[in-house]
């Protein structure tokens, strides 16, 4: 392995070294943007017809159905159908929000906002992308085999996860993508931590660094540290799949001696829970970020933001216990995981304190960034309220297993994640690219995601206190689950509606990307070292590494005289009269 | 310290941090499966003998000093001493594989097969895990080869990262030998 | 458009309540999801004020000059503070202790088979189907008297009804609306739940855990009796029990020593 150092590196100048095998991180970034970007698609595709399946079981999917499904005429049949929810759930998790939040915003903000000319070790950078794309290709062939992709759930709880459930080549696969996934998502954990111990410009504490960098940062930590225990996990399965071992098989079906099922599930959740996290800790620095940011005034409580964030990334390691009360734990544990469990919500309610301090008194621009951070304040309420009653062990009991849960983790992972991902996506597109993103379109797409988002959503947590169980191919072959017809209507209604504005997205990106209009080095006027140096950035970024003189929040200062109400990183911080 | 120091330094610990997790989950289990097993080993499979097991450890641990004074060697710029001490860290490494194949072929003809129940399982399945991370072990020491000579940059440091796996490996082994062998 | 239609026609929040309880504890989950909720909506309304109003307050048509702090003088670093801790007294901690109350007194105070009057039951899961196994005469599991039924449990009213479930294949979950309560069916162990029900009727069962491609199929009828009629059908079951019950049938021969 040898460093970047901070040096300045040749630019390559062949189509090969700049575009495929990069070693620069902005480069990396885009490719790990585009790389989400299908899979964000192909994940909302499958999404779309498992909702299709529910609400109109035994109906055609409309255009597409009869190519995908030529056997049944059109229709989703059951082990499709399982597929399809296994498949959305691991690609959503892994191949989309993964690769966009970590992979691309990661790669992208974390060398230019600490003002660094690259990641720490370029060509580890470049192996990352590389093993997230083989793991990609691995995951998508599974697909395409005559028994199928894995069918077992994104959790893929064992037994049904060994040869029991699930013969065929399919869930081995998922094995081995998810492990080579686990591979690259270490080697990027091990560049940004790296990055951002030793890289960070002179002047530049931590707590001179932007929210988002926090976010990032404690992602990678965790990942480091939590990632190679699920990878423990799929090679014990992929043993017992593949080698007979039995570490997962227990009971009549196996045949000899006795593994632990449940065993997989703590692995599972000891990995599962920090994942979360994992997710959802980019989005909320970036969130914190850019609240200030079209606030025109510092974030509020800064440190306390980072300190909170540096709280939920060590609480998270605690609590994973609450994914498994139904399988009956001691009753110490039990109580012990719901206590630890309930203790996350001192730093949840701080962040809400804080965000809601920062646009308090401000001077709000709802440019189209700031709508999707304001519209994570209003999800990420929802999602995290909602965990109340999954964190309880008695409401838990009942709620377990059912759409309460998927609604409530899609508010918290799905909703949050993307609509952070989105605000980050329009922030720095303009430096990214160096051209401006339609702000009318991305306004449309604001509403035309935030509205139907809702309606998904909160209809699965209505359906799902109503009874409905997950995963269920037709939930209408129970009598008592027939009253929720409209509600599970008004999801995929709602569903069909959101997916439709996701073109409006991609129309805006595409046509922006050529046409749109030439950015400036500061679009948003805001004072984080990325905007002191042109759109896009040259390849090595800074001709010279800035020196940072206060903090990445300086808005709205009174003493500013220079016209400006914002000032760089790099200038000293102004002073009043004392 | 230098900035590079430092960022190799940084780097080979997380990565060894992440590789100590995988290891970590894997006791993890044993500890759960050893615990909730009426019989450990179950009824009807022998102990198994210590002395391959016994072997490896000395292998494991004669090339982690072997190992220990490249590092030394490097540092005072001896190469030709280095490259000799990197060779029976190499051949040590490779006895230790030898060691563990034929512990494998003993626990197969004491009749314990993979397919016979955790026990095996965990026999087989934990030093296979630890054995992949001992043939990537050897290609860092291969490729400490191939690199050992003056005109390499960074010579040390590189010495440093691989000579830091290869300790690691031994110690995992030696928690595994203890663990699972002896008690 | 239908779903239009029906938001006129039909109550939503009456439609997405949970299926009539049956049971006679069902009511503290019940009790404990309002009250969580109640909470929640407290806070989200808290939530939504300041995102709300706050936007609309000081967008900047409204609100030229930002207010320049940082948020770390000693008034606000309280108030950030006391919200956390507010909501930490207020809502979790109360709610953490009312679940472990009725954990402890209720959900985990097993009825205990030799002091009073329990109906035990076991039950295995396989793909997929629910199979039940009364004790029959001689009062023991895993005899030839046993009485067997599959996807049909049948249970007497005010009277506790012990559990003890396992799996042959994969892991399914054993879920009852009715009575607001589910457990997970583990292949190599057992898990345990007990309720009594008091309301006549027929009811759902439903396996809440992904077990495979008919997941969805795999339901059972819960048919809650009066006392007599349980007798009834206990006595009816038994005689047909003790003349079909052929000891070499293999996919009877699951049931297991109750022990504890």
């Amino acid at each position: 392995m040898s460093g970047g150092y901070n040096e300045i590196h040749p630019e390559p100048t062949t189509f090969w070294s700049k575009y495929i095998i990069s070693f620069d991180h902005k480069v990396i970034a885009k490719q790990f943007m585009w790389y989400g970007i299908f899979f964000l698609g192909l994940g909302g595709m499958m999404a779309l017809l498992i909702r299709w399946t529910l609400t109109y079981p035994g109906q055609p999917f409309p255009i597409i159905g009869n190519l995908l499904f030529p056997h049944s005429a059109g229709v989703v049949p059951p082990d499709s159908y399982a597929m399809l929810f296994t498949m959305h759930g691991t690609i959503m998790i892994f191949y989309a929000i993964t690769p966009l939040l970590i992979g691309a915003f990661g790669n992208y903000c974390i060398p230019l906002m600490i003002g660094a000319r690259d990641m720490a070790f370029p060509m580890l950078n470049m192996l990352s992308f590389w093993f997230a794309f083989l793991s990609g290709i691995v995951l998508v062939a599974s697909l395409l085999l005559p028994l199928g992709a894995a069918a077992g759930g994104w959790t893929s709880y064992p037994t049904l996860s060994t040869m029991i459930g699930s013969p065929g080549a399919g869930q081995t696969l998922w094995c081995v993508a998810i492990f080579l996934f686990g591979v690259s998502s270490t080697m990027g954990a091990v560049n940004y931590v790296t990055t951002v111990i030793t890289l960070r410009a002179p002047g530049m504490g931590y707590f001179d660094m932007p929210l988002t960098i926090w976010g990032l940062w404690l992602t990678a930590i965790l990942n480091a540290i939590f990632v190679p225990v699920l990878g423990a996990g799929v090679i014990l399965l992929t043993m017992d799949r593949v080698m007979g071992t039995t570490f997962f098989l227990a009971g009549a079906s196996a045949t000899s001696g006795s593994g632990d099922p449940v065993l997989f599930q703590h692995v599972f959740w000891i990995f599962g829970h920090p994942e979360v996290y994992i997710l959802i800790l980019p989005a909320w620095g970036i969130v914190s970020d850019l609240l200030s940011f079209f606030s025109r005034k510092p974030a509020f409580g800064a440190k306390s933001t980072a300190l909170a964030m540096t709280a939920v990334t060590i609480l998270s390691t605690l609590v994973y216990g609450h994914h498994m009360f139904t399988t009956q734990m001691s009753p110490l544990l039990t109580q012990s995981f719901m206590t630890l469990t309930m203790t996350i919500s001192i730093p949840s309610a701080i962040f809400f304190a804080n965000w809601l301090g920062t646009i308090w008194k401000g001077s709000i621009r709802f440019d189209s960034p700031m709508l999707f951070s304001l519209g994570v304040v209003f999800v990420f309420g929802l999602g995290g309220l909602t965990g109340l009653h999954l964190g309880t062990v008695s409401t838990d009991i009942y709620l377990h297993d059912t759409y309460f849960v998927v609604g409530h983790f899609h508010y918290t992972m799905a909703a949050s994640v993307l609509l952070g991902g989105y605000a980050g996506l329009y922030f720095w597109f303009p430096k990214m690219f160096g051209r401006m993103m339609n702000e009318t379109l991305a306004k449309i797409h604001f509403w035309g995601t935030m509205i139907p988002l809702n309606g998904i959503f909160f209809g699965m947590l209505m359906i799902g206190y109503g009874g409905m169980h997950r995963r269920i191919y037709n939930p209408f072959v129970y009598e008592s689950l027939q009253r929720l017809i409209p509600i599970n209507t008004l999801v995929t209604q709602s569903a069909i509606l959101m997916g439709a504005f996701q073109i409006v997205f991609v129309i805006n990106l595409i046509w922006s990307l050529y046409k749109g209009k030439k950015a400036p080095n500061n679009p948003w006027n805001v004072g984080t070292l990325e905007w002191t140096i042109p759109s896009p950035p040259v390849h090595h970024n800074y001709d010279v590494i800035p020196v940072v003189k206060c903090g990445p929040h300086e808005l709205g200062n009174p003493n500013l005289k220079n016209g400006r109400d914002f000032q760089y990183q790099t200038e000293e911080l102004v002073q009043g009269p004392a | 310290m230098k900035r590079s120091e430092l960022q190799n330094n940084l780097a080979m610990t997380i990565a060894l941090i992440s590789a100590a997790m995988l290891f970590v989950t894997l006791f993890m289990g044993y500890a759960v499966y050893r615990s909730s097993a009426e019989a450990w080993p179950p009824v009807g499979m022998a102990h198994v003998s210590l002395t391959l097991p016994f072997l490896s450890t000395i292998f494991i641990a004669v090339s982690s000093w072997f190992c220990f004074q490249v590092k030394n060697l490097v540092a005072i710029n001896d190469l030709k001493r280095a490259n000799r001490n990197l060779n029976l860290t190499m051949l040590m490494g490779v006895g230790f594989m030898i060691s563990q194949s034929f512990l494998w072929l003993q626990l197969k003809e004491s009749g314990i097969y993979v397919t016979s129940g955790i026990f095996a399982s965990v026999m087989y399945g934990f030093t296979w895990i630890h054995a992949v991370h001992v043939i990537g072990g050897l290609l860092a020491l291969v490729y400490l080869k191939i690199v050992l000579r003056p005109k390499t940059n960074e010579l040390l440091q590189k010495t440093i990262n691989v000579e830091r796996f290869w300790h690691f490996l031994g110690i995992v082994w030696f928690a595994m030998f203890m663990g699972m062998f002896v008690f | 458009m239908d779903f239009l239609q029906f938001s006129v026609s039909s109550n939503w929040f009456k439609l997405s309540m949970p299926v009539e309880d049956i049971s006679t504890n069902g009511h503290l989950i019940d009790g404990l999801w309002n009250y969580t909720t109640l909470l929640g909506i407290f806070y989200f309304i808290l939530v939504c004020i300041g995102l709300f109003g706050f936007s609309y307050l000081y967008s900047h048509k409204r609100s030229k000059t930002p207010y320049y702090t940082y948020g770390n003088k000693k008034k606000h670093l309280f108030i950030t503070a006391f919200i956390g801790a507010a909501v930490f007294l207020s809502v979790d901690l109360n709610i953490t202790r009312l679940s472990n109350n009725d954990m402890l007194a209720v959900f985990w105070k097993w009825p205990d088979p030799k002091t009073e009057k329990v109906i035990r039951v076991e039950v295995m899961a396989q793909q997929w189907m629910w199979s039940f196994r009364y004790a029959g005469a001689d009062d023991l599991f895993g005899t030839a008297d046993d009485i067997v039924t599959n996807n049909d449990l049948r249970v007497p009213m005010n009277t506790k009804i012990l559990f003890h479930l396992t799996s042959k294949d994969v892991i399914h979950s054993f879920f009852v609306p009715s009575v607001r309560l589910k457990v997970d069916t583990i292949p190599g162990r057992i898990t345990r739940v007990w309720w009594d029900a008091n309301k006549a009727g027929q009811y759902d069962i439903a396996c809440a855990e992904m077990c495979g491609t008919h997941h969805y199929l795999m339901k059972a009828s819960l048919t809650v009796y009066t006392e007599e009629d349980f007798n009834k059908w206990l006595n009816a079951s038994q005689t047909i029990a003790m003349t079909t019950n052929n000891p070499e049938d293999k996919n009877l021969a699951w049931g297991w020593k109750w022990e504890y």
